[in-house]
């Protein structure tokens, strides 16, 4: 009710309240409609993004004799674990959600961890090429994905790490410069005056940085742990490279594994997908709040 | 309390006064700081860059030592046409792709910023694709897309086989990639025009101004700098775009019609013939691609990214 459009019209304002009346009531009466009209348009967006995930959760929990004698649209009668069950033992789906929480976690820790130091050094400490450096940081995000993965999988092969736990942690885990430049901004943004004071009782850079600054920065180190899990728990191109068989495989990779072995097994597969993105929209769903603001707020892809 | 009124400040203060000890100061502090960092950035970003151009130049099968050929694989990969059709299809596909995504996004930001209520909810609704991976939705999409119990076909009650015609599966694959991502442009736009001020908005309405030249003389030019980051950044991923493709159409689609240059370089270094060097002249190309049209799309919004109200 406070949108700036339902502001009084220019018209309501000048004129006696005689001739605004009926004006206004047909600007109302248009307003409703545009209203009406808005409220379709959203509807049907939401029903096309939300179908894909409907449809695909109703197909996971068929049973495969359903799925190949009744219409896919039709919801599962009976409803049944099998396919998940069957995904757990026959296509081997504990091992990559275990290795894929492995890895988030190790990367989130690593990543923030080693993001913040940086950042710290960055927006409060002056050294001599401090800027240069930075700016090399800075660089550094211009360096797209599809171009590293070539050169990364020819380094892991000359020191024999490939299909290892660390081949698929070690390129993430020292920090990103995303990570860096957002924590940057928002470390300048902290009191000079906190910092100083607490030099003055006698704290070192180490205990200011953990005690201080990180306590303070809790929203944005919020916004870069969701940002960090979700991009590693869909992480896709690189496991697929350097992971080969199913010891390494994250769930991703296990994913289109399943797809194309199983190929027209579509309530199986379904029950993949389902598993792949059920962890992150529970999270979403319980944070969908600071989520959503959070991605206007860093402009995270 | 202020500092300079402590009895003995402690040393760190007074060196504060001084930029010059400050600085040598903070030195040693900084340096362990981002050493981790520096380090992994060095190793995992610079490095690599270097490691490409190298295999540029040389020709390695995963099996054989890595042999030096110079510029073979360039000749080889700039003559032979598998880099050009890639990035023709790419092309195309990021032409499908940001008209329609950016429109989209815009005009769902616009109606969400009736501030009707119920409005949050569908903000949340349209942000859930981004929060999923691209493999698993593109597998989702291609069982939808199935001519075999897909919910598509189903739903139309045709037989089209979406995904196998040389002539639908770009546009199919590219509405996919829509799908998923205008919801995230939508959060963008939406801040965009929160930014815009009601005085603004208020003055074009005490002028007479209807919605139609509001949005086109007022709004749209407003949100300069929203379309500019919207544009660059969606430009810059749908060239690159990759998980989506391949959970549609491995192996670059029928007839190669879906065979964007992120799948080339995968096939071409990974499947069949690991060609890592011709892999490498790709990747190096679509790097080069990519500077180039970012610096393009800043030249082109330089003379109109001018409105900062902020």
């Amino acid at each position: 009710m406070t949108s700036p459009e339902q502001l009084p019209t220019p018209r309501g304002r000048r004129r006696p309240a005689g001739i605004a009346e009926p004006l206004r009531a047909a600007g109302q009466r248009r307003r409703r409609l545009g209203d009406a009209g808005a409220y379709l348009v959203l509807l049907v967006g939401a029903v096309l993004t939300l179908g894909p995930f409907v449809l695909s959760f109703m197909t996971a929990f068929k049973t495969p004799q359903q799925f190949a004698s009744e219409s896919s649209l039709a919801p599962p009668d009976p409803v049944t674990g099998e396919n998940f069950a069957r995904l757990f033992a026959e296509g081997g789906f504990v091992s990559p959600v275990v290795v894929t929480a492995q890895v988030v976690l190790v990367v989130v820790v690593g990543q923030l961890v080693f993001s913040i130091m940086a950042a710290f050094a960055f927006a409060r400490l002056r050294f001599r090429g401090r800027d240069a450096l930075f700016w090399l940081f800075l660089a550094t995000l211009m360096v797209p994905q599809v171009v590293t993965v070539i050169p990364l999988y020819t380094m892991f092969t000359a020191v024999d790490a490939r299909n290892t736990f660390w081949a698929l942690v070690l390129p993430f885990v020292f920090g990103s410069p995303y990570a860096i430049f957002l924590l940057r901004e928002y470390f300048r943004g902290i009191p000079a005056d906190l910092i100083d004071a607490a030099r003055i009782d006698g704290a070192g850079t180490w205990r200011i940085l953990w005690l201080i600054v990180v306590p303070l920065s809790r929203p944005i180190i919020a916004t870069l742990v969701i940002i960090t899990v979700v991009t590693h728990w869909n992480n896709f191109m690189w496991p697929l490279i350097i992971t080969t068989g199913p010891t390494w495989q994250t769930i991703t990779v296990a994913t289109a594994a399943l797809q194309s072995q199983y190929n027209a097994n579509w309530t199986l597969v379904m029950a993949a997908t389902t598993v792949a993105m059920a962890p992150l929209l529970v999270v979403f769903a319980l944070f969908q709040r600071h989520i959503v603001s959070s991605i206007s707020l860093t402009g995270f892809r | 309390m202020t500092v300079p009124s402590l009895p003995r400040p402690s040393a760190a203060v007074r060196a504060g006064g001084r930029p010059r000890r400050r600085l040598r100061g903070d030195a040693p502090a900084a340096w362990a700081l981002l050493a981790p960092s520096l380090a992994g950035i060095l190793a995992f970003l610079v490095l690599p860059i270097l490691v490409v151009v190298w295999l540029s130049l040389s020709r390695w099968d995963l099996l054989s030592p890595i042999r030096f050929v110079g510029l073979d694989n360039w000749v080889e990969v700039l003559t032979d046409g598998r880099l050009g059709h890639s990035l023709l299809v790419t092309v195309l596909f990021v032409l499908m792709v940001i008209p329609l995504q950016t429109a989209l996004g815009l005009a769902m930001a616009l109606l969400l910023s009736r501030g009707l209520p119920g409005s949050w909810f569908f903000r949340v609704v349209y942000v859930v694709p981004w929060i999923c991976a691209p493999l698993a939705l593109g597998v989702v999409w291609r069982w939808i897309f199935s001519p075999y119990g897909g919910a598509l076909n189903a739903l139309l009650g045709t037989d089209v086989e979406w995904l196998s015609d040389p002539d639908l599966a770009l546009p199919v694959v590219a509405a996919v990639s829509i799908w998923s991502q205008v919801g995230y442009t939508t959060l963008f736009f939406m801040a965009g025009l929160a930014g815009i001020p009601t005085q603004v908005l208020e003055a074009a309405a005490l002028d007479g101004a209807g919605a139609w030249s509001t949005f086109w003389r007022i709004k749209l030019p407003l949100l300069g700098p929203t379309t500019f980051f919207v544009l660059v950044t969606g430009v810059i991923a749908s060239f690159q775009a990759f998980d989506q493709i391949y959970a549609l159409t491995p192996n670059g689609g029928p007839q190669g019609a879906t065979d964007v240059i992120a799948t080339r370089i995968y096939l071409e270094a990974f499947q069949g013939g690991f060609n890592l060097g011709g892999a490498s002249v790709m990747a190096l190309v679509l790097f080069a691609v990519l500077v180039v049209v970012t610096l393009l799309q800043q030249r082109f919004f330089a003379g109109r990214v001018t409105y900062d109200l902020s």
